[in-house]
């Protein structure tokens, strides 16, 4: 294995729902490598978005540690949290969450704009890499759920990040959508050798990764 | 635009609410405003009467010299020494029973000044020139006003130059206790004359204000000239200032105190007669600022709600930008600068609605009539009040939001539903 980018040591993390607490993640431990991609399965409920919220720092674990490039990420304030999220990781949400009052291409200028260097030409060639140079002024109302997700493939790559984060990304798509998406995404995270750590329940995508885990009630397998 | 889009843009269905929390705090501000002004304005006219009454201001007084009417008009009699009140204030005794309070002394003589054949009646005032004019006004039309160094000479009125005939360094004689003349020195005149207790107009003299009952005119020289003139430096009259309004119960009965052996010696005060015709004032005053009171909490606790269910509604959205790296001010950023653009543009609106209902004066029905018309007044106060109620609502309805984001992780806004 290359180089460890992400490192999880014994991470556990609960959640408390109507009285009743959820181990969501049981002394979890975890190591991916600089440009590998890693696929994460497990039937939902399992744990799959914490582990991958908690490696984005927008969740902290309750026990453990998680080293990103070096930096313990559990330990960072919530300011350095936005830092490390703007320069070394980039998201992909099952629902998109693109922006619904700004543009395709406004909304893969953000996380540029979040570290002060937004490049609307970079933005644009990241726009024409998703095939959708042409819908760079159309809104996200005005795209099918294909196109919007590859509009957050492209914000996901803005920053040229080190670590990306795919939850469910063709969760909500349809199986062409779906395909073209997950072809893209892999082939984008692969060309620049960056390290994509993907949470699908697709079993395509399994034999294109480098690693395949599965999560079952909180316990990697 | 991709800000403007970013902060204003998107709202959906809760632009209606963006709407009514608009018109709300826009109604709220006029409402406010209104009040304030009218609170304010009052409140000027409680300073201008205050300036006018001067409570803080203890007359004392001889009595009045009724010998007056018995000067004589004409023919050759030599020119009496009356004075407008006795001279029964001893300065010494006045000081020590004023104690730190400031004394303005006064000596008020009538004189039958010689002029060609006839007399011609002449107030006289020995002043202090220095404490003076801090309760008096002169307006000094030619020449200059008195100093304290000055000796044997005068600043006469306008209409008593006239009567004279002197103008500036001319001069003009004025028989003093002993018999001799005394010639004194114009060296200014006025073309105003407001002096604060001004004894009663008793007798026929040149004035500046004929149809005045109060002296308006005379002859000012300073208080050592005057007891040059009368031959004797206790006072006619005088001014206690006392340190403030409150302190004047205090001050009048030691005053009274120490002249309770002289009978012809009054002592007068304002201030009770002044907190009397307050008080229906005050009650006005706290009538209005309860209104904008009751009213910025009450519907501006409707408007912060209404602004905090847009915030709840846009929260993924900020939890969105800090996911993608924003830090968490910028991240919160579009939320306050949105709630302080609707305040801000709802108080201007509602102020200025305010600023031309309002009307320009009116009198107050509770307030004593003398206290005059109030004319509401938006000033700075009143604006930076308005002002401050808009941003707390908009802080108010913000905060569940801000504190939601910066201190709950961001996933659990991320995972929510928009509603």
């Amino acid at each position: 294995m290359n180089q460890p980018l992400v490192s999880m040591r014994s991470v556990c993390k609960k959640y408390s729902r109507e009285r009743a607490t959820i181990d969501a993640l049981r002394d979890v431990s975890l190591e991916v490598g600089e440009g590998e991609f890693v696929r994460l399965s497990g039937p939902s409920g399992s744990g799959k978005t914490t582990l991958l919220n908690l490696i984005a720092g927008l969740d902290r674990p309750d026990q453990g540690e998680i080293v990103v490039s070096g930096v313990d990420i559990t330990r960072l304030s919530v300011r350095r949290a936005s830092k490390y999220r703007a320069k070394q990781v980039g998201m992909i949400f099952q629902s998109y969450n693109l922006i619904p009052q700004l543009t395709a291409l406004e909304n893969v200028l953000l996380p540029m704009i979040a570290l002060g260097r937004a490049n609307p030409s970079r933005a644009r060639e990241l726009l024409d890499l998703v095939g959708l140079s042409d819908r760079s002024d159309h809104n996200p109302a005005q795209l099918s759920g294909g196109e919007q997700q590859r509009v957050a493939v492209a914000r996901a790559l803005a920053n040229d990040p080190a670590l990306v984060l795919a939850d469910e990304p063709t969760g909500n798509l349809d199986d062409q959508s779906a395909q073209m998406v997950m072809g893209l995404l892999t082939e984008a995270v692969r060309q620049r050798g960056r390290t994509l750590l993907l949470v699908t329940h697709e079993r395509d995508t399994a034999q294109a990764s480098d690693k395949s885990l599965e999560l079952r009630g909180g316990l990697l397998r | 635009m991709m800000w403007i889009r970013l902060i204003f843009g998107g709202l959906g269905r809760r632009s209606v609410e963006a709407i009514a929390a608009f018109i709300i705090l826009a109604a709220t501000s006029a409402t406010v405003a209104t009040s304030l002004m009218v609170v304010e304005g009052a409140r000027n006219a409680l300073a201008q009467a205050e300036r006018r009454d001067r409570p803080d201001i203890i007359e004392v007084k001889s009595r009045f010299n009724r010998a007056l009417f018995e000067t004589p008009r004409s023919g050759n009699l030599p020119p009496l020494t009356i004075p407008v009140y006795q001279p029964l204030i001893d300065p010494g005794d006045l000081e020590a029973a004023a104690g730190d309070n400031q004394v303005i002394k006064r000596q008020s003589l009538f004189r039958n000044v010689v002029s060609g054949d006839s007399f011609l009646n002449i107030y006289i005032f020995g002043i202090d020139p220095d404490l003076e004019p801090e309760v008096s006004s002169f307006s000094v039309v030619h020449g200059r006003f008195l100093r304290k160094q000055d000796r044997e000479v005068a600043v006469l009125d306008q209409a008593s130059a006239h009567a004279l005939g002197v103008d500036v360094g001319g001069t003009f004689p004025v028989r003093k206790a002993d018999g001799e003349d005394l010639h004194l020195t114009v060296i200014g005149i006025l073309d105003r004359i407001n002096l604060r207790a001004a004894p009663p107009r008793s007798a026929e003299a040149p004035s500046l204000m004929p149809e005045s009952t109060f002296v308006s005119s005379g002859a000012f020289v300073n208080l050592q000239t005057s007891e040059d003139i009368f031959g004797r430096p206790t006072l006619t009259d005088a001014l206690v200032v006392a340190r403030s309004a409150s302190d004047v119960p205090d001050v009048v009965a030691g005053i009274q105190q120490a002249f309770r052996l002289d009978p012809g010696v009054f002592v007068t005060e304002r201030f009770n007669q002044f907190q009397r015709k307050i008080r229906d004032f005050a009650l006005t005053l706290a009538l209005f600022s309860a209104i904008s009171i009751a009213t910025a909490l009450v519907v501006g606790s409707f408007a912060a709600n209404l602004l905090h269910d847009i915030y709840v509604g846009r929260r993924r959205q900020y939890a969105t930008l800090m996911a993608l790296g924003f830090a968490p001010a910028m991240g919160m950023a579009p939320a306050l600068v949105f709630g302080l653009v609707l305040g801000i543009a709802a108080t201007a609106i509602g102020t200025l609605a305010a600023t031309a209902l309002v009307p320009r004066s009116f009198a107050m029905p509770s307030l004593m009539a003398d206290l005059g018309p109030t004319e509401p007044v938006l000033d700075g106060l009143v604006a930076s009040s308005i002002m401050a109620i808009a941003i707390a609502a908009v802080l108010v309805g913000v905060l569940s939001t801000g504190l939601r984001l910066l201190r709950r992780p961001i996933a659990m806004d991320l995972s929510e539903e928009s509603s």
